[in-house]
């Protein structure tokens, strides 16, 4: 099975329950005393564009081998489009629709 | 007898508090512009944060520390505080050995150089000794690198206190104001935790660790009373030049003390304070370092835990702890209390010692990049792993120091106002 790169997510109560209602509690990981995260795998190849379009953030290699240091504002976006979506693969889409509307992309509703 | 500090010999105070005596003593001298960083080892070294040195090192100096971890006299000493300067500054300004200088930050004076040797001294070798590697990407190997074309090695006497900016004013100390501190405490016992972070409470438990062991066979009675405490935790934070990514310092500073003010830690066992300094991540060279401005601040003991002021994977994880074992107890003024990680353990269901919990198989680790997205994210952790008040201190400080974030962004580098200053005469 081919290797994935996650983008954690960060789940608090309000969303928890957002993501019961679109039926994708059952997918958030537990960690760290109960926590929950959102886990959002990328291919490499979406790893690798992730990184290009958002330059502030990174990869950790060494140890949790995760994307890290993405801005709240993209990974809300992220979420947003999951849980509109029901779905945890929304990858392609996001970078897509990022790539189509640049920073407009940011305030734009999701259809 | 006078304050003694590390290597047992006295604290070296080369203050000049009084503006007439100061402004007489400066007068005529030829004017230096010094860095940011030269002027923060100025300051600590006319308080005593780094006694016994004087001033910046001269080759005798830095050679004994480079080849042998120790300065010429045989006092034990990691790394090199030297004072670097291009051949074109030493021209324009023209400065010889035998010069008394006034350094200056933003045209306000700070010291005065007795500039008593010019030197030069091999950068790779400074690299390599001190560092154990001469890759650039190493920070401090490319800050050696950096280094202009000679170093200036001479006493250093400050004439002009730093002004020191909020939120830090009542965090800074010198060390004898922190001896005056753990007098009026009446602390006999004092544990160093050094911090560049933000509490979680695996750190919360490392301090308290620490504590316990250095606290040691003392008796414990008197602190069934509040305010009895024999013994305390000085957190020490960081505070010096920063690199994106890294929490703030000011972040770092109020919620390290938060612990205390959220009761957390008793009152009369817990104080934070901070030091000018700017990391070198020179890993175990660098612990030594730490027990060096610590043993200067008065403290006896020193928590040394897991990569101890590493960077990347240059150094072993207990890398420092060997270094500090191999070190012989009457040239260390400190005692080393060696710690390992603490994490969350759901069988437990708190958070315990890697070294005594048995369920090893399930225990969450606490990791630095899980709880940097955690904060990222602004999602409030279980108490369990972050402690509210703590969180709401953090997020506080981004507001009002960090520019929206708890980490040092672009805009934080570029606009957020020095620790400290220097106003006119």
């Amino acid at each position: 099975m081919a290797e994935t790169f996650p983008i954690n997510i960060w789940i608090n109560e309000e969303r928890f329950k957002a993501l019961q209602d679109a039926g994708l509690a059952g997918m958030l990981k537990e960690e760290l005393a109960g926590m929950k995260v959102m886990i959002v795998s990328c291919s490499e190849a979406q790893r690798d564009k992730v990184l290009k379009v958002f330059p502030m953030a990174k990869y950790d290699a060494a140890t949790t081998k995760s994307i890290e240091l993405l801005p709240k504002y993209v990974k809300d976006k992220i979420y947003d489009m999951a849980v509109k979506r029901k779905s945890l693969a929304v990858i392609d889409e996001f970078l897509a629709g990022f790539e189509k509307a640049g920073d407009a992309f940011w305030n734009q509703e999701i259809a | 007898m006078g304050l003694i500090g590390h290597g047992g010999k006295p604290l070296v105070e080369r203050v000049i508090t009084d503006k007439a005596e100061a402004k007489k003593k400066i007068a005529g001298l030829k004017e230096v512009p010094a860095s940011r960083q030269m002027a923060t080892e100025a300051i600590g070294i006319a308080y005593g944060f780094f006694s016994p040195l004087e001033g910046f090192m001269k080759k005798a100096d830095v050679d004994a520390v480079a080849q042998k971890m120790e300065l010429a006299d045989g006092t034990l000493w990691s790394i090199p505080l030297v004072y670097d300067i291009s051949d074109k500054e030493i021209a324009d300004y023209g400065i010889k050995e035998g010069d008394s200088v006034l350094l200056t930050r933003n045209g306000n004076p700070v010291a005065i150089f007795d500039i008593e040797e010019i030197f030069t001294y091999p950068n790779e070798e400074i690299a390599f000794k001190v560092y154990g590697t001469k890759e650039e990407k190493h920070p401090g190997v490319a800050r050696t690198y950096a280094y202009k074309d000679k170093f200036l090695g001479g006493k250093i006497t400050l004439v002009n206190p730093p002004k020191i900016r909020e939120p830090y004013t009542k965090y800074f100390l010198t060390p004898r104001q922190h001896r005056e501190k753990f007098k009026e405490l009446n602390w006999q016992r004092i544990v160093a935790h050094q911090t560049r972070n933000v509490p979680h409470s695996g750190h919360e438990w490392l301090m308290k660790h620490a504590y316990i062991a250095a606290h040691g066979e003392l008796p414990v009675e008197s602190m069934e009373v509040m305010g009895k405490a024999i013994s305390g935790v000085l957190v020490n934070c960081i505070v010096g030049e920063k690199r994106a990514g890294d929490y703030i310092d000011e972040a770092i500073v109020l919620s390290q003390d938060q612990l205390r003010t959220a009761g957390y830690f008793r009152p009369d066992i817990h104080m934070t304070t901070m030091t000018f300094w700017d990391m070198r991540y020179a890993g175990p060279k660098e612990a030594v370092h730490h027990s060096i401005i610590r043993a200067n601040l008065g403290l006896t003991h020193h928590m040394f835990g897991r990569d101890h002021a590493g960077v990347g994977t240059y150094y072993d994880s207990y890398e420092a702890h060997r270094l500090l074992m191999s070190i012989p107890k009457e040239k260390l003024f400190v005692t080393p209390i060696f710690v390992l990680e603490w994490a969350y353990c759901p069988h437990c269901g708190e958070v315990t010692c890697i070294g005594l919990c048995g369920h090893w198989k399930e225990l969450q680790k606490f990791s630095g990049t899980k709880i940097r997205s955690i904060l990222l994210d602004e999602v409030k952790p279980t108490r369990l792993i972050f402690r509210p008040e703590v969180f709401d201190v953090v997020m506080d400080a981004a507001k009002k120091y960090g520019f929206g974030s708890p980490f040092v962004t672009p805009e934080y580098l570029a606009k957020a106002a020095p620790a400290f200053s220097f106003e006119p005469l």
